[in-house]
């Protein structure tokens, strides 16, 4: 079953679209069968990912400095940053829960712009690695990005139905703008990033 | 050398020469282990049936109330659209519409295309727009988050429950309904065998 060469080795291309193989020529450059554009790797794959990724990781930091959300009851108003809301869930004794939130707004982004980061120096510098090592914590990126969105839901349902005028209302601060942005960019980052160019870089 | 034997890793570009799996097995890259094919069952039927279930849903699950609240004697429902409404009434339109889009439009896009594409093939219906569909659909599926939407919806009550009455609405269940079935969508849908289907349709058309 293994030829042990790559298709580009051999002057094929896949299609991103439908996985097509057809042959590298200056002529075709759309797919016989769906009919998107053939290019051997993702074009400008490292200048894409990281412009996204500078904009993600510029993005992150007024995210966590300014107020999510604002929590005014009976005439008191409270503002909230990420951070704040997991500590509130803590002191009301939901640890799990505070744990997920953490997970999923914190860590999830940071360990992202971190991991992007890394492929990207992989790239650049042609840093010898364990390639299928490396190509796992792509997967694991490209999966775990939806993940951060939670919070956005969160808010987007709180300010929905904490809406009873004086009596108690949520609304959204500037930060969900900015994480939301984050979110984006950086699934954006990973879905540009080609992970076969950290085994064009392998010299074996 | 033809290249229809063949096919090339996504993520690691290793030429290999196509296997056959069968239904339960799946087949991956020797050398980066990336899941190439897996091969299910009726996969069209399937996609046929479950994509009509969810548009079936997709109506009591966009507007019948999900969570509702009551705060001294004041009490709100919330829909799946409230929220996105909200959010742009006060001014954030960035994120309604990140909201809106992630968990009512895609959602809704995925299951109508699902829906169209499998049905052009389960009644060998030609049409030329068939790949431009599949295409899309692979394109828009990551950016439908029925399932984080869920979640955020089990993190809101909790941090509601201290502070105001709960009570859940039938769309929430609808909701959850809607979200097993795009799930089971999803596993069920063979691009691979999509792809062979449309082009070997395609090509009869040139005949």
């Amino acid at each position: 079953m293994k030829i042990n060469k790559t298709a580009l080795r051999q002057g094929l291309c896949r299609c991103h679209d439908c996985g097509k193989l057809a042959r590298i020529s200056t002529k075709c450059i759309l797919c016989t069968r769906c009919g998107s554009q053939l290019h051997t790797r993702l074009p400008h794959s490292f200048q894409r990912t990281l412009a996204l990724l500078l904009s993600g990781v510029a993005l992150y930091i007024p995210a966590n400095l300014f107020p999510i959300m604002t929590v005014t009851q009976l005439g008191v108003g409270e503002p909230h940053t990420i951070f704040g809301g997991i500590v509130a869930l803590i002191h009301s004794d939901m640890l799990p829960i505070a744990m997920l939130v953490l997970v999923a707004s914190i860590l999830v982004p940071l360990l992202k712009l971190l991991g992007l980061s890394l492929l990207l120096l992989c790239v650049h510098y042609r840093w010898q690695v364990n390639a299928k090592r490396w190509t796992q914590m792509y997967r694991i990126i490209s999966f775990v990005g939806r993940w951060s969105m939670l919070d956005i839901f969160m808010i987007s349902i709180l300010v929905s139905l904490v809406n009873l005028g004086g009596v108690a209302q949520i609304i959204a601060g500037s930060a969900a703008t900015a994480f939301g942005a984050v979110v984006v960019l950086t699934m954006f980052a990973a879905k540009s990033f080609d992970p076969r160019l950290i085994w064009d870089v392998q010299n074996d | 050398m033809k290249t229809s034997n063949y096919l090339a890793c996504p993520e690691c570009d290793l030429l290999l020469r196509g296997g056959s799996p069968v239904v339960g097995e799946k087949e991956h890259c020797p050398r980066c282990h990336c899941l190439l094919h897996r091969p299910r069952a009726n996969s069209i039927t399937r996609t046929l049936a479950l994509s009509l279930t969810g548009l079936f849903l997709l109506f009591p699950a966009n507007l019948l109330p999900i969570v509702g609240i009551k705060v001294l004697g004041n009490s709100n429902d919330g829909t799946l659209l409230s929220g996105a409404v909200t959010l742009f009434n006060e001014g954030m339109w960035g994120v309604a519409i990140l909201v809106f889009l992630s968990s009512i439009l895609f959602p809704l896009l995925s299951i109508v295309l699902s829906l169209l594409i499998s049905g052009h093939l389960y009644f060998n219906h030609k049409n030329h727009r068939l790949s431009l569909w599949l295409r899309t659909l692979q394109h828009i599926e990551e950016w439908a988050m029925l399932e984080v939407y869920l979640l955020g919806i089990i993190v809101a009550c909790v941090k509601l429950s201290s502070m105001a009455e709960l009570k859940f609405g039938l769309g929430l269940a609808a909701f959850i309904l809607l979200l097993l079935v795009s799930v089971t969508l999803a596993s069920n849908f063979d691009s691979t065998l999509f792809w062979q289907r449309i082009e070997q349709l395609n090509t009869d058309e040139n005949k």
